[in-house]
């Protein structure tokens, strides 16, 4: 909308402006700059900014709209589900991002060992369910742990595990959150893995290879640490993504029969504040927690790793 | 001892491979396969099997029929607010990344800080800043509550950002501008048309980003006629006896009913992976710079 | 078809780096001017101000009797070819041609005629409706030059167009360009870094250095009479050989480390000014092809004078050879002279004290490691104060 403005706001060919000399041509690219990004500052500000800045007011302030310090961050930080809820999270983080470093990249290493062909047939494959994130990959999961249908029966038996109930017991949703996770996730990461691998210089690992070490030690000593920047890269995305859990969550406990709370993520239970208590305030308080978290895991990626091209 | 070693290194590795990939595939498989069998038959069946066309074309239409064909409405909402989000994305993003490699204005380079922060931090935890934000202005339950969010896409600009500012030689600009166009026309009939793989890929990624969405739309859309596919799963997930065995004995949607929303819900996606796979990986890599 | 002037143009960047300082340069209707220099040298700079791509800080810029300073670009009514040719990919070579017209609102019908006319002129018509990533090095620079004359601009500008071309296609196109060039006759400004473009191309020539106009006048005027060592130096390959030496105090005798060189009256009549320098030290220069190494086809005038030398290495290029030699006068080097691609001077073992090079005819005899006694006439011979480095005339 805003942008379609922008558009028509441009100076438009005219034959007039042929002839007149123009002042300062510079001066009127600065200005051509202002009106190409204006679309897009509209937008940053509408719902980027504003949002945050809203946010943060609530988070400050009483339901009569007076300032009132810290007191939302500390009430929601003595609830009940509060520690738990990050809890979770971390514990879900903690598999989820383990996972990460010792599948995901020992499954690109080896594939890129193999024949680009042959690599190229496994990545697809593996990247594949990426197409199901979200809610499908929960309900095609939901499939797959419950014992009745499951491909995987023989496995889930294997552990005792006879009806849906027993699979998606409590204790056990953050090793399944990060099951779903990697299912859908690990693929793009391998690919994007591969990718930092093959930059890798062919005479490099040749000149490895003559000075004699063998496959682990290249991968080892040659190659992770020539690709670590990546590395943190994939650690810091998936950390960030990973704290603002919500619909594996909110979808899992709603087939649990009520087995599993309805707060079980931190953004759940903001969610919970917003709509079940009406308390925005509260749930501003939860989302500046969480916002904060995301803030500072960009600010480590952009300052530390230098990833990003800003010049 | 030593050749005997890599062999049995070889033949593991392979054996991991195999193991990951049928970890990957199966689920998947399972899910195209499953509309094709009655309940019954996905219970006590081989999980592999094919069942019968006539079960599929069952399944699809109860599926389908289901409430008045609320899935056709949760498609098109679904493909509504993903395409709209695109289109002004695409209509904001593609200007701005060439005015941050281009012009030179007050404030650039904050612009170009706060986009690449914006940009890492998971869209997820705006949510609810934006609900809080949707909800004063009373917007809440208008498709516009979530068009409008999805349209505010910071990653399509640092991909157009890096497309101009790695692609295109600034004399190329020069030589039009010498050549009698004005800034608009420099960047309409040069910068634009030569944008061509950087629209897709912005818009591969919106739209992917877009179509799975579940937590916006999941706050800011509160009735059924406005869900998207997500949201429309959730609702099937919560009323079939399937999954809530007390509840719902009379609703129709079984496993395979739910199989096949489930994949209504995936198959744009997996078209757009299958046919954009190598612009989709050249774009994750595109994100950051080559080392 | 207008006359340039540049009245003391001056480029300040926000920096405070002053690029070029207060240039003056006069372009005549339809004359082909080229802006040499090393690199980094401002020349690129000035042509960006003429284009209005880069912002004129002081001076004045005319086209005919119009200021051009606040002029934007596209309103200045030039063409412009650029160094990596600037070709729009997505464009055919018939759009690439025709889009400055269509842009000035021509007539589809004209500018089609205009197009095709031009892809004749410069041998495209085959190649009309391939895209530019589908044309070779050649083909693309020929599409650039077609994109600027089907304009029939004031001004052309061209920016180093030669130097992405292989040497083969190079010296092919130099000709080329100077033909169409001519054909069109429209005044062009064309910057190069390569002396041998300049000589070779240039109606007149403007040497530049450290932003500052050095000389400017017709090519074998600024050869044969170079302002200062920097010009000596920069123009000629090899180089011109530079030696420290003293005059005697009749101004007639010139030393060279441990070598004495008799002046006769002759050089002194036509360079009274050496008198000035006598008892005191100048810088004499001796171009490659005016020392002559003992051979069957050497003549030997009345007047000349010898110059000996160790040979240190014998390039045969076979129309003439080149020969390395040293002496033990000290060498002096024009800073920033040396053209880019100068032939000889890079070999390290040459680059000593009193180093020279002499380009000699084939049969000329000289041994590898063997003194050489050269021959060389007195007028030849180019005199500089020490310390200005200007050119000691009349």
């Amino acid at each position: 909308m805003s942008s379609v403005e922008v558009n028509k706001s441009q100076p438009s060919p005219g034959p007039t402006d042929v002839v007149s000399p123009v002042r300062n041509n510079k001066e009127k690219r600065g200005v051509a700059g202002y009106l190409f990004v204006s679309g897009y500052f509209l937008l940053l500000v509408l719902f980027g900014v504003a949002p945050t800045l809203y946010a943060l007011y609530l988070a400050f302030t009483s339901s009569g709209g007076h300032f009132v310090g810290l007191s939302n961050f500390i009430n929601t930080g003595k609830d009940f589900r509060f520690l738990p809820a990050f809890e979770n999270i971390g514990e879900y983080l903690g598999i989820w991002l383990a996972s990460l470093i010792v599948i995901v990249l020992g499954l690109a290493l080896m594939l890129h060992s193999l024949a680009r062909r042959v690599s190229a047939a496994f990545r697809f494959i593996f990247y594949l369910p990426g197409a199901l994130a979200g809610a499908a990959s929960v309900l095609v999961w939901l499939f797959m742990l419950d014992p009745s249908v499951s491909p995987w029966k023989f496995v889930l038996s294997g552990f005792n595990f006879h009806n849906l109930g027993q699979t998606i017991q409590p204790s056990h949703l953050p090793l399944i959150f990060a099951i779903i996770a990697f299912w859908a996730g690990a693929g793009g990461w391998i690919v994007v893995t591969y990718g930092a691998l093959n930059n890798i210089p062919n005479e490099l690992l040749e000149a490895a290879s003559l000075d004699g070490a063998g496959v682990w030690k290249t991968a080892l000593r040659i190659k992770l640490p020539l690709i670590k920047k990546w590395i943190a890269f994939m650690l810091i995305l998936a950390f960030a993504a990973g704290t603002q859990l919500f619909v594996e969550p909110t979808l899992v406990s709603e087939a649990s029969l009520g087995l599993i709370s309805p707060a079980w993520s931190p953004n759940e239970l903001a969610y919970v504040f917003a709509f079940q208590n009406n308390n925005f305030q509260y749930a501003a308080a939860i989302s500046v927690d969480l916002l904060i978290l995301g803030l500072m895991c960009a600010a480590v990626l952009v300052f530390r790793t230098k990833l990003f091209e800003v010049e | 001892m030593k050749i005997f070693n890599r062999l049995w290194t070889k033949t593991l590795g392979f054996i991991v491979l195999l193991a990951f990939t049928a970890f990957f595939i199966v689920p998947v498989i399972w899910l195209l396969l499953a509309p094709t069998k009655t309940d019954h038959q996905l219970i006590f069946g081989n999980p592999f099997s094919f069942g019968s066309f006539h079960n599929l074309a069952h399944a699809i239409r109860v599926t389908f029929t289901y409430q008045d064909y609320a899935l056709l409405t949760w498609v098109k909402n679904s493909a509504i607010y993903s395409f709209g989000g695109i289109a002004i994305a695409l209509v904001a993003s593609i200007p701005a990344g060439y005015a941050l490699a281009f012009t030179n204005f007050i404030g650039r380079r904050t612009l170009l800080g706060i986009t690449l922060f914006v940009m890492i931090m998971p869209a997820t935890a705006l949510v609810l800043p934006l609900f809080l934000e949707a909800n004063a202005v009373h917007a809440i339950g208008s498709p516009i509550s979530v068009i409008l969010p999805f349209s505010f896409f910071p990653f399509g600009v640092y991909l157009s950002y890096i497309f101009y500012s790695s692609s295109v030689p600034r004399d190329l600009l020069n030589a039009a501008r010498i050549d009698g166009c004005n800034e608009w026309n420099v960047f309409r009939k040069i910068a634009l048309p030569l944008a061509r793989p950087v629209v897709a890929l912005v818009a591969f990624f919106a739209f992917v980003a877009n179509w799975n969405n579940f937590f916006l739309p999941f706050v800011m859309l509160p009735s059924n006629s406005n869900y998207p596919l997500p949201i429309g799963l959730q609702d099937l997930l919560s009323s079939t006896p399937a999954f809530n065995p007390g509840i719902g004995g009379d609703v129709p949607i079984l496993r395979p009913e739910l199989a096949v929303a489930t994949i209504v819900a995936m198959a744009p996606v997996l078209i757009v992976f299958l046919f954009a796979q190598r612009s989709l990986v050249s774009g994750m890599l595109a994100g950051a710079t080559k080392e | 078809m207008s006359p340039v002037y540049l009245d003391k143009l001056t480029k300040i960047y926000p920096n405070g780096y002053e690029a070029v300082h207060d240039f003056d340069l006069e372009v005549k209707d339809g004359e082909l001017m080229v802006l040499v220099g090393p690199s980094g040298c401002g020349k690129t700079t000035v042509m960006r101000m003429v284009a209005g791509l880069e912002r004129i800080t002081r001076g004045t810029l005319r086209f005919d009797d119009k200021v051009m300073n606040d002029v934007s670009p596209k309103d200045r009514d030039i063409a412009m070819v650029f160094q990596n040719y600037a070709l729009y990919p997505h464009m055919t070579v018939g759009e690439n041609i025709g889009f400055a017209l269509s842009m000035r609102k021509l007539p589809k019908s004209e500018v089609r005629k205009k197009v095709k006319e031009t892809a004749e002129i410069l041998g495209l018509e085959e190649w009309i409706d391939r895209k530019p990533g589908q044309l070779s090095g050649g083909q693309r620079q020929r599409v650039a030059m077609g994109r600027a004359i089907v304009r029939e601009p004031k001004v052309f500008l061209m920016d180093e167009p030669l130097s992405n071309l292989d040497a083969k296609l190079r010296v092919q196109m130099r000709a080329e360009v100077t033909r169409i060039q001519r054909r069109v006759g429209v005044s062009t400004i064309y910057v190069t870094h390569d002396q041998v473009e300049a000589m070779t191309m240039g109606d007149r020539v403007a040497v530049m250095r450290d932003g500052h106009l050095q000389q400017c006048a017709k090519p074998q005027e600024v050869y044969d009479n170079p302002v200062n060592i920097f010009v000596a130096g920069f123009m000629g390959s090899p180089s011109m050989n530079l030696f420290e030496a003293t005059l005697n105090e009749n101004a007639d005798v010139l030393t060279l480390g441990s070598q004495t060189l008799k002046l006769p009256a002759s050089v002194l009549a036509l360079k009274p000014a050496l008198k000035k320098y006598a008892n005191s030290r100048v810088v004499v220069g001796i171009r490659p092809e005016s020392l002559n190494a003992p051979g069957p086809q050497t003549q030997k005038g009345d007047d000349d004078v010898s110059l000996e030398g160790e040979v240190d290495l014998v390039e045969a290029l076979g129309s003439e050879l080149l020969v390395h030699f040293s002496t033990d006068a000290v060498r002096v080097e024009a800073e920033g002279a040396v053209s880019e691609d100068a032939e000889g001077l890079d070999a390290g073992l040459i680059a000593q004290r009193g180093a020279g090079v002499a380009r000699v005819e084939p049969g000329a005899q000289v041994t590898l490691g063997g003194k050489t006694t050269f021959s060389l006439n007195p007028s030849r011979l180019y005199f500089f104060d020490s310390s200005t480095g200007l050119s000691i005339v009349e």
